[in-house]
């Protein structure tokens, strides 16, 4: 551990002030700010505190923002090294801002950066003095990322006793937010009912009393399921319990995961026209997110349902759209033969179908 | 930013002050501290707890907080005393036989002891 024990006194900021000045750096542009670290108050650990909330704010509804400013003040923490605060501090802060950069990139579909910042993470929270909290919250990140890589299995099997860390340690809150990966593996192994079950028991836990946000996400993810399995009318009803909360809290992410679901409704109920529509809409909110996976995976569905249509060369435009977005982010490893058929078929302007559908069924459904 | 509700402040200000006579006698029978340096330990220890209960998404529950704030009330008077030493062994042999352990080890120690006196 490090930081400063010697005692310096110093007046220190009130909450309010520290959001104020976390406030006031966040509008400055990143060059302006070193120059002027003294009088923004950027090596203050009220400060800092009150930056990390701001970018963890804003995690979901503007990830890419979220990514840039958690590398920003790591980096100015990092390098040249900066005394922030008194003893574990700097390693919580470096820890922190790692873990808000892996979970931006995460959701950003940055896989292989994601992961880089993990370790990151894991080297500043080791030396923190409540590291097995730290720690914790850094592995569900991480079995958050293995599930979006489809490791179901190990999902399953590590789950269990990080939900345990997370009781054991009076995580109450962290505890449900882990239980939504198992729904969401149920889910991507067609277990349907299994998948409702989990995500119920979450909407209907005393503990999501306390956070709107992870009750809304309950109820997105039971709107897709509802709507995997026909049950339109109660995928309708999930879905207008989390819209407003999603609203009030400005989750974008949210916001177009709703929209998914509810444009799956429609396609389920055989309302294909409607259901392109939403899916449309849905891509757009994506795509105004940069989040390009998803924007990807949404042309995948969107040219099986152009198909249904009869608009082979609509179809084609939203492949020839996906394929290098998928190339980039190596979206499919488990789905590369069916890849390299889609873009053969795609070249002879000849769509094929099997390899369409087994590709995008290795996209994972919208998440929580 | 998350701020405590006042319930949580009431509660996280009264693990502090549960834990203030425990880190004076740390400070002052174990790590050999001056009133004033301890003093002086006293306040840095409440500003660093109290950030230490805002960090993350949930606060931990108290018990850990309780071992946290010993564990740091060590590596305060550690190095401290490491510091006002410049590098010498001191001429008692208990504080340099503290001195060579590790913070948490002794932490835990000066718990189970508190404890039981305590009981």
């Amino acid at each position: 551990m490090s930081g400063r024990v010697i005692r310096f006194p110093k007046h220190s900021l009130s909450l309010q002030q520290a959001e104020q000045a976390a406030e006031h750096i966040l509008s400055q542009p990143q060059e302006e700010r070193v120059r002027r670290k003294r009088s923004l108050q950027m090596e203050d650990p009220e400060t800092l505190l009150a930056v990390c909330s701001a970018i963890r704010g804003r995690l979901m509804s503007d990830p890419s923002w979220a990514r840039d400013e958690a590398e920003f003040f790591f980096q100015f923490i990092d390098k040249p090294r900066r005394d922030i605060g008194l003893f574990d501090e700097r390693h919580y802060f470096l820890g922190e801002l790692a873990l808000l950069a892996g979970a931006a990139c995460r959701q950003l579909s940055r896989r292989e950066e994601a992961w880089i910042w993990f370790d990151r993470s894991e080297a500043g929270f080791r030396h923190t003095i409540n590291a097995a909290a730290d720690l914790s919250r850094l592995a569900y990140q991480r079995l958050a990322e293995r599930l979006e890589e489809r490791q179901f299995d190990v999902v399953l099997e590590l789950l269990p006793s990080l939900v345990e860390s997370f009781r054991t340690l009076g995580m109450a809150e962290d505890a449900l937010k882990a239980r939504f990966l198992e729904g969401m593996a149920f889910l991507e192994t067609d277990e349907p009912t299994r998948a409702a079950e989990v995500f119920s028991e979450i909407a209907d836990d005393p503990e999501a009393n306390e956070n709107p946000r992870l009750r809304a996400a309950a109820y997105t993810n039971l709107t897709h399921v509802y709507g995997m399995v026909g049950d339109a009318e109660a995928a309708i009803a999930a879905s207008a319990r989390a819209i407003p909360v999603f609203r009030q809290l400005n989750d974008r992410i949210g916001l177009a995961k709703v929209q998914w679901g509810l444009a799956s409704v429609l396609r389920e109920s055989g309302q294909i026209p409607p259901a392109i529509e939403a899916y449309r809409q849905a891509q757009q909110q994506f795509e105004d997110l940069g989040m390009r996976a998803d924007v990807a995976a949404l042309n995948l569905v969107l040219a099986d349902l152009l198909l249904d249509q009869g608009q082979n060369n609509e179809a084609l435009r939203e492949i020839s759209a996906a394929l290098p977005v998928i190339d980039e982010l190596k979206m499919a490893p488990e789905g590369m033969a069916a890849l390299s058929l889609l873009r053969e078929s795609a070249l002879r302007q000849q769509v094929n179908r099997a390899a369409l559908r087994e590709l995008h069924g290795y996209f994972p459904q919208p998440d929580a | 930013m998350k701020r405590p509700s006042p319930a949580n402040t009431v509660e996280m200000l009264s693990i502090f002050d549960r834990s203030v006579e425990l880190i004076r006698w740390t400070l002052g029978s174990y790590y050999q501290l001056t009133e004033v340096e301890a003093a002086g330990a006293e306040e840095d220890l409440r500003a660093w707890f109290h950030r230490l209960v805002r960090r993350g998404t949930s606060p931990p529950s108290p018990q850990l907080l309780e071992v946290a704030l010993v564990s740091a009330a060590c590596q305060y008077g550690r190095s401290l005393q490491l510091w006002k030493l410049h590098g010498q062994p001191s001429r008692d042999e208990n504080l340099n036989t503290l001195l060579a352990r590790q913070p948490d080890d002794v932490a835990r120690d000066i718990r189970q002891r508190f404890d039981s006196e305590r009981k």
